[in-house]
């Protein structure tokens, strides 16, 4: 009984948009890099203190959004929707680059480029499954399932 | 026993003769046509530059008009502040991605024709020769025929001209189509609504209501694929641009470039993408990723794209089989050139879209007929 209730929940834009939020400021630095190591700005400046400075603005930007997401809690709840499709899609993108931008935060860190491949493929099975079942339990988006 | 012939009833031979004589007269209509070929190329090649732009900016105006929407929803208004602020942030990217992107692609192919342009020729006029897996022999005769013949230099004599002569007959239509592309999407947008509403009006009232239904339908079906296709294209070809300096592969900007335009052809941009940069990891081994890496970073990329990403962004409105989407590709690809490759599954979609609208319609008569005489008995 308490499983189908739990299944049956529907979930109100403030849960979706915590999730998307978190989940962009955990990936914010790592898809900054990527921008960077796409356009070689590694050459252009100190990369370690670019780092630096980035993930002093991550965590500044973070307590901005908790504090904007706390304040318009009680508006966002009261909007629900059956499924969310473009929010998941949304999140989808920000991990796929998040993702890159780990590996690529691994590149800059000086680690052994052999097993560059090993962690790509071992984060990317995690991520997925995470995303498998954040899909299913507050997107209402299945996309295992045959149409 | 014989079976007793049914005779034709009045009604199929009225069908058959009124199929004959539409027959007979598209067969007068093409005759005629062909009759005054000249004629109709001359129609023709002023409605294609007049409709080329327009139908360009109706596409555009499909991606952009949601955000304009989306602005005005959130209260910033009227039409023209959010198209002035929706167009500028438009120009801004565009000329910030020229500005940045535009450098790199001329440092990359100078470097290319500067270090490993003359190292090709090379390993093909040289190395290739012990390598050529029909033998040495084989590899004499077809340079000797290359030699005889000269093919290759009437070639490379033919294409400057061929080329010349492309730019008049290309560029001036292009220009013009860039020039005039800003002004009609301004124009449009900004009467959106009231260009859609003067269309609807030329329709005659009886079919008004199913016409408004089925354009509604194509935009959403039209306007989905360009949004979701646009978006595939920039990440995907930014993953490869990633991928491919990650595994070492030089030129991996412009490679990973091509991985993202050629995206929009389905199936045949992914083998068009993938041969140049297998074909450089070939002939630059042992420098750099072998072309068994390259080959299989992009058939990853691709499985990635086709399975996960697709599925999700376009959703199932444009889902169709593979073999449709072939044959559409080689259908309207030599019906229309590249523009037609490039459209040829969204123009799929729509006669599909066309399709079920016209069979639900006819359900739909068919229904209300069957409740008529329900009614009436």
């Amino acid at each position: 009984m308490m499983d189908v209730k739990r299944k049956l929940r529907i979930y109100s834009q403030y849960e979706i948009n915590v999730i998307n939020f978190y989940a962009s400021m955990i990936w914010l630095l790592p898809m900054i890099l990527v921008v960077t190591y796409v356009f070689e700005v590694d050459r252009l400046l100190n990369i370690n203190q670019f780092i630096f400075w980035t993930a002093i603005s991550n965590g500044v930007i973070t307590l901005i959004g908790t504090g904007v997401l706390l304040l318009k809690r009680d508006a966002m709840k009261r909007k629900v929707k059956a499924g969310y499709r473009n929010e998941f899609v949304y999140l989808l993108f920000v991990c796929a680059f998040g993702l890159l931008g780990f590996v690529v935060f691994y590149d800059y860190m000086g680690f052994d480029r052999q097993f560059i491949a090993n962690v790509l493929i071992v984060t990317a099975a995690l991520l997925f499954y995470i995303l498998l079942k954040l899909g299913r339990k507050f997107y209402k988006f299945d996309y295992m399932k045959k149409k | 026993m014989f079976l007793k012939k049914q005779p034709i009833s009045d009604q199929t031979l009225n069908r058959v003769i009124k199929y004959l004589a539409i027959a007979l007269l598209v067969l007068a209509i093409l005759f005629m046509a062909i009759q005054f070929k000249d004629l109709w190329n001359w129609i023709t090649a002023a409605i294609k530059s007049a409709m080329v732009p327009v139908a360009l900016a109706y596409l555009i105006a499909l991606i952009i008009f949601p955000l304009v929407k989306y602005l005005e929803k959130k209260g910033i208004g009227p039409r023209g502040l959010s198209l002035a602020i929706v167009f500028i942030l438009a120009v801004g990217l565009i000329f910030a991605s020229f500005y940045f992107i535009t450098p790199i692609i001329i440092s990359e192919i100078n470097n290319f024709f500067s270090n490993d342009f003359p190292r090709i020729i090379t390993y093909i006029t040289v190395d290739m020769r012990d390598t050529f897996i029909l033998g040495t022999d084989i590899y004499d005769r077809i340079m000797a025929y290359i030699e005889d013949t000269n093919i290759i230099g009437a070639w490379l004599n033919s294409l400057l001209p061929t080329f010349l002569a492309s730019i008049g007959s290309i560029a001036l239509p292009l220009l013009t189509t860039l020039a005039l592309l800003p002004i009609l999407l301004l124009y449009y947008l900004i009467d959106y609504e009231m260009i859609n509403e003067r269309l609807r009006s030329i329709i005659p009232s009886k079919h008004e209501k199913n016409v408004a239904e089925l354009g509604s339908r194509l935009n959403q079906t039209v306007g989905a694929y360009l949004r979701g296709q646009l978006l595939l294209m920039l990440a995907i070809g930014a993953v490869a641009t990633i991928v491919y300096k990650l595994i070492g592969l030089k030129y991996f900007f412009v490679f990973g470039l091509i991985v993202g335009l050629t995206n929009i052809i389905p199936y045949f941009g992914t083998i068009i993408a993938a041969v140049p940069p297998i074909v450089y990891a070939f002939i630059s081994a042992p420098v750099g990723p072998g072309p068994l890496l390259v080959l299989l970073v992009n058939v990853v990329i691709q499985f990635i794209e086709g399975n996960i990403f697709q599925p999700i962004i376009m959703g199932h409105q444009l889902e169709m089989h593979p073999i449709v989407i072939i044959v559409s590709i080689l259908f309207f690809g030599s019906l229309f050139g590249a523009l037609g490759v490039v459209f040829a599954s969204p123009i799929a979609a729509s006669i599909r879209v066309i399709w079920n609208f016209f069979k639900e319609l006819k359900t739909r008569k068919m229904a209300q007929a069957d409740e008529g005489v329900a009614n009436s008995g």
